[in-house]
């Protein structure tokens, strides 16, 4: 199965990206902010238009547009105290009407929609794969040493306010490192994935314990096994892998309300 | 000691509060009252640094409130704690909060945190529950629970919004009864309330508010008519405990 280099490269991207993902997913789902990994996405392509149009490397362009939105969401949220859900719902159709009216000014690209919203994981880079590597440490590590100040960012930021909690720059940390996820994954995945990936592990996780770390755990490891039978499938059956990864989750998931504590 | 100021707050052109002048001694058990929409909960929330102080001024100790934060916490209980009903924390957890602030950026909980917590649970007679999940709790052991983490914080001062908002009567007087002994060992507390039968027993010093202060005399002051000149003909003494 794995006799080709593109299909070892296609498996580990499928697998980096779940992981990534789904270190965040529990506090994604728990903060209901599960519309800002779409949301994000979506911003992204308005990264994608300018890079296309003005000649420039499409993932830096983009990772750069959606850090710089990302982090416009969460200064206006907090410094004009306006719901996170406003914000984003502002900055996510600037982004689509900046994007498609960058799209309609780069007359000599036709872009692939499909792509975009599904991703090719077969397409994937070897630097690619390196910076989902990257990004999976970095998650990992940084909800290992900050999970305290997210634990209680997500519980109720005002009441962290309170105690002192240093809640300020681990959300702007949390945001960054969210928005880099997104856009490293959108191209591999796709952002019908990226959204599932965001949501789907940690739901399961959380019908099986009523603890964030185990849950953080379990999020993780169905999207790693998710990842193994999607890509099975996928290659059994001659299938796009990440629309098999999501139909696997999606089965996991209403498996796991039958043991639903 | 808390001292305001000269202090008005306005939302949206509308003024909340005008005229605020206080100061409370440390070591006393202060109550606010007013009738709905006073701008009670908007003061407290002015103390804890919760919303932005535009005009005016707040010292805690001597030093302007904002200053005084950045070091020190005040211990505080909610009307009302938003949270999430599946969040998964156990009381224990929640307890925690109030020290959480106090150790280092990424630093976790010992041994010794979570001694300090079950102490403060067992000081608010809810210990047996520390492990349970906060969305499977009462009302009132919740609130217990909020009072563990605002005592756990060793802050010296404790502000609670309206306490028995969601207790029963005999949790009231119990709940009350817990807040004077915390008193009477040096912790200056001020509490929102309603409940002027409870307060007048409890209590040693008196806000009457409503958009200004009224009085701030001690609470054998409580008559018909500094309660007529605060909450004008929508509220009655009732003499008769309910």
């Amino acid at each position: 199965m794995f006799s080709f280099s593109f299909l070892v490269y296609a498996f580990l991207g499928a697998l980096l990206s779940g992981i990534s993902l789904a270190v965040f997913a529990p506090f994604v789902t728990l903060r209901r902010i599960s519309y800002l990994g779409e949301a994000l996405s979506h911003i992204a392509f308005a990264g994608i238009a300018l890079a296309i149009l003005a000649g420039l490397n499409l993932t830096v362009t983009t990772l750069i547009f959606v850090m710089l939105i990302a982090l416009g969401i969460t200064l206006l949220a907090k410094k004009h105290n306006i719901q996170e859900s406003n914000t984003i719902t502002i900055f996510l159709s600037l982004s689509m009407a900046l994007g498609i009216i960058l799209i309609s000014l780069s007359k000599n690209y036709s872009f692939d929609l499909a792509s975009y919203l599904f991703g090719n994981v077969l397409l994937i880079t070897r630097n690619e794969i390196i910076a989902l590597a990257v990004l999976s440490v970095l998650n990992i590590a940084f909800v290992c040493f900050f999970y305290k100040e997210l634990f209680y960012l997500t519980y109720n930021p005002v009441m962290a306010k309170v105690y002192r909690i240093k809640t300020d720059l681990v959300n702007l940390i949390f945001m960054l490192l969210l928005a880099a996820n997104i856009v490293i994954n959108v191209k591999s995945a796709g952002i019908i994935l990226v959204t599932a990936q965001l949501i789907l592990p940690a739901v399961i996780a959380f019908n099986l314990v009523h603890r964030l770390s185990k849950a953080i755990v379990i999020s993780v490891l169905v999207a790693v096994f998710s990842a193994f039978i999607g890509f099975y499938f996928s290659f059994l059956l001659n299938l796009p892998t990440g629309a098999c990864i999501v139909v696997f989750e999606a089965i996991l998931y209403f498996l796991s309300l039958l043991f639903s504590v | 000691m808390i001292q305001i100021k000269d202090l008005q707050y306005k939302i949206n052109g509308k003024i909340i509060l005008e005229d605020i002048f206080l100061e409370l001694a440390e070591g006393e058990f202060a109550a606010i009252i007013g009738p709905n929409g006073a701008g009670k909960s908007t003061l407290v929330k002015l103390i804890l640094g919760l919303l932005e102080l535009k005009e005016g001024s707040i010292f805690i100790d001597g030093v302007e409130h904002y200053s005084w934060l950045k070091n020190n916490t005040i211990g505080y209980l909610p009307q009302y704690e938003e949270f999430d009903n599946a969040f998964p924390a156990t009381a224990l957890d929640i307890v925690l909060m109030g020290l959480a602030g106090q150790l280092p950026l990424g630093t976790h909980f010992n041994k010794n945190h979570k001694q300090k917590a079950m102490e403060a649970l067992e000081q608010t007679g809810v210990a047996h529950l520390a492990k349970e999940l906060i969305g499977k709790l009462s009302g009132g052991e919740f609130q217990r629970v909020l009072l563990a983490r605002a005592l756990v914080s060793e802050s010296k001062y404790l502000i609670l919004d309206e306490p028995e908002a969601s207790l029963d009567r005999p949790s009231v007087e119990s709940f009350f009864a817990l807040l004077k002994e915390l008193n009477s060992k040096g912790k200056t507390i001020i509490t929102i309330s309603h409940d002027l039968t409870t307060l007048s027993k409890y209590c040693s010093f008196l806000v009457c508010l409503n958009r200004r202060l009224h009085c701030h005399n001690q609470m054998e002051l409580i008559d018909a008519d500094v309660i007529h000149k605060t909450f004008g003909d929508s509220l009655r003494i009732i003499e008769k405990d309910y």
